[in-house]
């Protein structure tokens, strides 16, 4: 039993270990009261940077503007992520079941990977009308193809010993997929997911800043008009909330399932 | 004569890569019968490997057909059919873990696999862990214990389904000299209480001679067997035989026939 305790006991203290929470905080507390004095110190212009203190001042001030933009913006990311990461498997899993579909799309996601959506939205914009609700579509198909190569290079790089210990006990495809394809891919599967998140939080920015009307990208650009600087760094680091909480979330879940890799 | 185990009738297998094809074995024959202990015996690459995957349904064969209690179980590129397969028992080269199962999760997986639920068989998934000393670790992942608890496991995932026939293609051999003593000898134990026809394979010629009752020598270029060596020695066999002259003079036979092979390989 010996043995088993000490493992538990290490996954316990893991857990526990304060550090992890504590020293973010500590550097956090460190940049905010370094820009607060050296902002102050070398009298930087509100429009170059205002401080710390004034960009949560002004933020709480115009909250009741924001919220709306917020929570616009938090729709769009949240429902185009959590069509994209299904999206992303599922035709990773498609690709995957035949060698040759693999080579001819592999270079396809790549290429969708890394062409910046932003670039296709003034044309969307003319396709899809002018509802702000489609800018989800951007999101989707800003995160699916990072998520889609990640999850397809876990399915098609598994040991050749462990497809034959499946074959030796007569698996099916099926069978096969589920306990080693799939299991082998998920570290893979969550980094897809969590650059997914990056990527869903650039999309939606981006549709904001070319359809304009609505979302935190769009309020940027609106205080900026009024000089209101304070508020528009508010609006970024709402956005920087918003992306490292899904980040964040996805993370979570990736330890609680991922128990195997340390 | 009663009706062999396993029997191998001129059995090849080409491999066909896109240079060139691969002669990995030729014209193979030989006959096992029920609750033998063999040997197959041979240098690296001599198709060793080759042999017993085909056996276990892993790769087809080229020509000539293998028997299962008589029954043809080679069926050119098709599935080999579970009946057949729950047969065997597949002891890879390295423990072949599956790192995301735990220990007891990957010895269950041929159950799952199977479709063989209940009690009894949690049971038997119990015993066997108990059987090579893995019962508090059952909740452990792979990469949290050792090498030779791994290969451990990998037997006793090889027996959970209850097969006939247990196929080991150099089970220990990535394993330290000692363990590998201690773990040869645990096998004989299992053997001589279960009484499963094996097929052991090796490149040592001591490990041969001290577990099995006959010994199949293999050769390069082609793939093939060139000997067949019948062991005369008691049983229960243990470690301190290793010196007695019967033991000796067996061993002597062996290297001479492995050492022919090398000569014919150098002309
Ligand atoms: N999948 C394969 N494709 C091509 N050649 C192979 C394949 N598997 C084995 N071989 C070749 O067949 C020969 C016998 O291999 P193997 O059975 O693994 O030998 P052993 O187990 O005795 O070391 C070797 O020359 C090896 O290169
Ligand atoms: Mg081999």
């Amino acid at each position: 039993m010996a043995k088993n305790e000490a493992i538990t006991a290490r996954k316990k203290k893991e857990k526990r270990d304060p550090k992890g929470i504590i020293a973010p905080l500590v550097v956090l507390a460190i940049i905010y009261i370094g820009l607060e004095i050296g902002l102050r110190a070398f009298h930087v212009a509100a429009y170059v940077m205002p401080t710390p203190t004034h960009i949560i001042q002004g933020t709480i001030k115009s909250f009741a503007i924001i919220l709306p933009d917020f929570l616009f913006t938090l729709k769009i990311i949240c429902i185009g992520f959590c069509v994209a990461i299904p999206a992303g498997i599922l035709l990773a899993a498609l690709f995957s079941q035949f060698d040759i579909v693999v080579k001819a799309m592999q270079p396809v996601v790549i290429w969708l990977v890394i062409t910046p959506m932003i670039t296709l939205i003034p044309l969307m914009t003319l396709w899809l009308g002018t509802d702000p609700n489609l800018r989800v579509i951007i999101v989707i198909i800003q995160a699916t193809p990072i998520i889609c190569m990640n999850t397809l290079n876990g399915f098609i790089h598994v040991e050749q010993e462990k497809l034959e210990l499946a074959k030796s006990i007569g698996a099916t495809k099926l069978q096969t997929f589920v306990h080693i394809t799939f299991m082998n891919a998920l570290p893979q599967v969550f980094t897809g997911i969590k650059l997914g998140c990056i990527f869903s939080t650039i999309g939606a920015v981006s549709a904001d800043f070319v359809s304009r009307g609505q979302g935190l990208g769009d309020r940027i650009i609106k205080f900026l008009k009024y000089s209101n600087f304070e508020q528009s760094y508010g609006c970024i680091i709402l956005i920087a909330i918003i992306g490292i909480s899904l980040y964040t979330v996805a993370e979570k879940i990736e330890k609680r399932i991922v128990l195997w890799k340390k | 004569m009663q009706e062999p185990k396993i029997k191998f009738d001129h059995v090849t297998k080409v491999f066909q890569t896109r240079s060139q094809s691969i002669l990995a074995v030729k014209d193979y024959s030989m006959e096992i019968a029920a609750g033998e202990f063999v040997s197959i015996l041979g240098p690296s690459g001599c198709g060793k490997s080759t042999l017993i995957r085909m056996l276990d349904g892993i790769i087809d064969t080229t020509e000539g057909d293998i028997f299962i209690d008589g029954q043809k179980v080679n069926y050119a590129k098709k599935k080999m059919p579970q009946s057949i397969l729950r047969k065997m028992g597949f002891i890879f080269q390295q423990p072949n873990m599956l790192p995301w199962f735990t220990v007891r999760e990957n010895i269950a997986l041929p159950l799952r696999v199977f479709d063989l639920k209940g009690p009894e068989w949690e049971k038997r998934v119990d015993e066997l862990l108990e059987l090579v000393g893995l019962t508090e670790y059952a909740k452990a992942y792979p990469a949290e214990i050792s090498g030779g608890m791994l290969q451990r496991a990998g037997v006793i995932r090889a027996m959970v389904h209850d097969p006939e026939i247990l196929l080991m293609d150099e089970p220990f051999g990535a394993l330290d000299e000692l363990t590998r003593e201690q773990m040869n000898m645990e096998l004989l134990d299992i053997w001589t209480r279960t009484k499963k026809t094996i097929i052991f394979i090796t490149h040592n010629i001591e490990e041969a001679v001290l577990l099995s009752s006959r010994v199949y020598v293999m050769g390069t270029h082609p793939g093939r067997l060139v000997e067949i060596v019948d062991l005369d020695l008691p049983r229960p066999r243990t470690l301190s035989m290793i010196t007695q002259p019967k033991f000796i003079q067996y061993r002597e036979k062996l290297e001479g026939c492995i050492g022919e092979i090398d000569l014919s390989k150098i002309k």
